[in-house]
């Protein structure tokens, strides 16, 4: 994996983060939230390598502990994030009612790879892909627990049900239109 | 600390153990055998290779010797052709999962899931090989990563974080993007908190983790450094 930022945090970040880790000592539990916390203040809502070394060091975590926490869940992201977020569910209802097609044509319509090379052709893989624009993210959920809604995408946090290739389109052009 | 007897059975036989002991500890402790992956003496147990899965009498599932704690009064069968059948099954999952081409293995005729699959006589896989694309690692001056061979026991992270206290390892992402991974996902050669002890490698029970400068069948494992040092350090788990 690349590194996105070598740069060594800046002293603000640095503040904020002994803060929080401050605010955590001596609960059990302690590394998910700082790393939530540390994260949703991040303008990318990401955790670069730098942030994970302080985080390391200022919670005398092991590296590769850490490591492993921030890439067990899914919620964690060591990639800068879209301003917008596309989720696409590629669990069992959804698949059934075209969730693929759905998601191929959203990468399309982003001008993001329609097949990635590291997948081995194999679309059931979590995904996540950002335009170069940084302006779009794609990511697939396995289930958003809507199943009736069949195929269902979220679009910034928002539940878009029964949806089809026209919806998710003018989803994205009113964004781009909002900007 | 006085520790309280339990009485349990072991395939039939009467045993007294201590309280807070798991069924394979008091199995080992009276002489009976139960297969083992991922545990190894010293190391706390994580269950994570299900070979060592037990009957318990009057329970309809299995469990795994290494985690389950023994209870009064335990009737615990270490062998029936069921059990076979599903650590046969178990071992043909790790065979399955990554490329373990013995033939060219360093650790072939030395290695623990080669040894295992020979005695519970799985000689041929019913599954289909998954044959994913994975990386060797031989940044470091005097060790060998490779991924191809891994079976994903973490003995090797819990003896570095447990004996050597360097937690040098530990495993990214989850199901089959499993993988061993040192501090943030560097290469081991530029890993800084390693300490080049070599435990991980004497622990590891193939040949994922292997001394550089070793043709293939000539890697052997000196398993007993590991729990020696554990007897001498008296570790309790």
């Amino acid at each position: 994996m690349s590194t996105p930022s070598q740069v060594p945090l800046p002293t603000e970040e640095q503040a904020y983060i002994d803060n929080v880790v401050g605010g955590w000592t001596g609960r059990p539990g302690a590394l998910l939230g700082i790393l939530e916390a540390v994260q949703e203040r991040n303008p990318h809502k990401y955790l670069s390598l730098e942030t994970l070394r302080y985080i390391a060091m200022k919670t005398r975590t092991p590296l590769s502990r850490l490591y492993s926490v921030a890439t067990f869940y899914a919620l964690f992201n060591l990639q800068p994030q879209g301003e917008n977020t596309v989720c696409i569910c590629r669990g069992t209802a959804c698949h059934t009612r075209g969730s693929r097609n759905l998601l191929q044509s959203v990468r399309l319509d982003l001008g993001l790879a329609v097949e990635d090379s590291d997948s081995d052709g194999n679309d059931a893989d979590k995904l996540l892909l950002t335009t170069p624009d940084q302006k779009f993210t794609v990511r697939t959920v396995a289930c958003f627990g809507q199943c009736a809604m069949a195929p269902v995408v979220e679009v910034n946090h928002r539940i878009c049900g029964h949806a089809t290739e026209r919806t998710v389109q003018r989803e994205i052009e009113t964004i781009r239109a909002g900007e | 600390m006085a520790q309280k007897k339990l009485s349990i059975r072991i395939d039939g036989q009467l045993i007294s153990a201590e309280e807070g002991q798991t069924i394979l500890q008091a199995a080992k402790a009276n002489g009976k055998y139960i297969p083992t992956l991922c545990a190894l003496d010293g190391l706390t147990p994580v269950g994570a290779c299900r070979v060592c899965l037990v009957e318990v009498s009057g329970v309809d599932r299995l469990f795994p010797a290494c985690t389950t704690p023994i209870q009064e009064g335990m009737s615990v069968t270490t062998n029936s052709p069921r059990l076979t059948r599903y650590r046969r099954m178990s071992v043909e999952l790790l065979l399955v999962e990554r490329n373990h081409t013995c033939a060219v293995c360093v650790s072939n005729g030395h290695c623990e899931l080669q040894s295992m699959a020979t005695a519970l006589g799985v000689n041929t896989v019913g599954f289909a090989y998954n044959y994913p694309k994975l990386s060797v690692d031989m940044s470091h001056p005097r060790f060998v990563l490779d991924h191809n061979r891994c079976i994903l026991c973490t003995r090797c992270v819990r003896v570095c974080a447990e004996l050597e206290g360097a937690h040098v390892w530990d495993v990214t992402s989850r199901g089959i993007h499993a993988r061993i991974v040192s501090e943030l996902n560097e290469k081991w050669g530029q890993a800084t908190s390693c300490t080049n002890c070599g435990k991980c490698v004497q622990a590891c029970p193939t040949g994922a983790l292997a001394e550089k400068g070793w043709a293939v069948e000539e890697m052997v494992k000196k398993i007993g450094t590991v729990t020696s040092l554990v007897h001498r350090r008296g570790v309790q788990v």
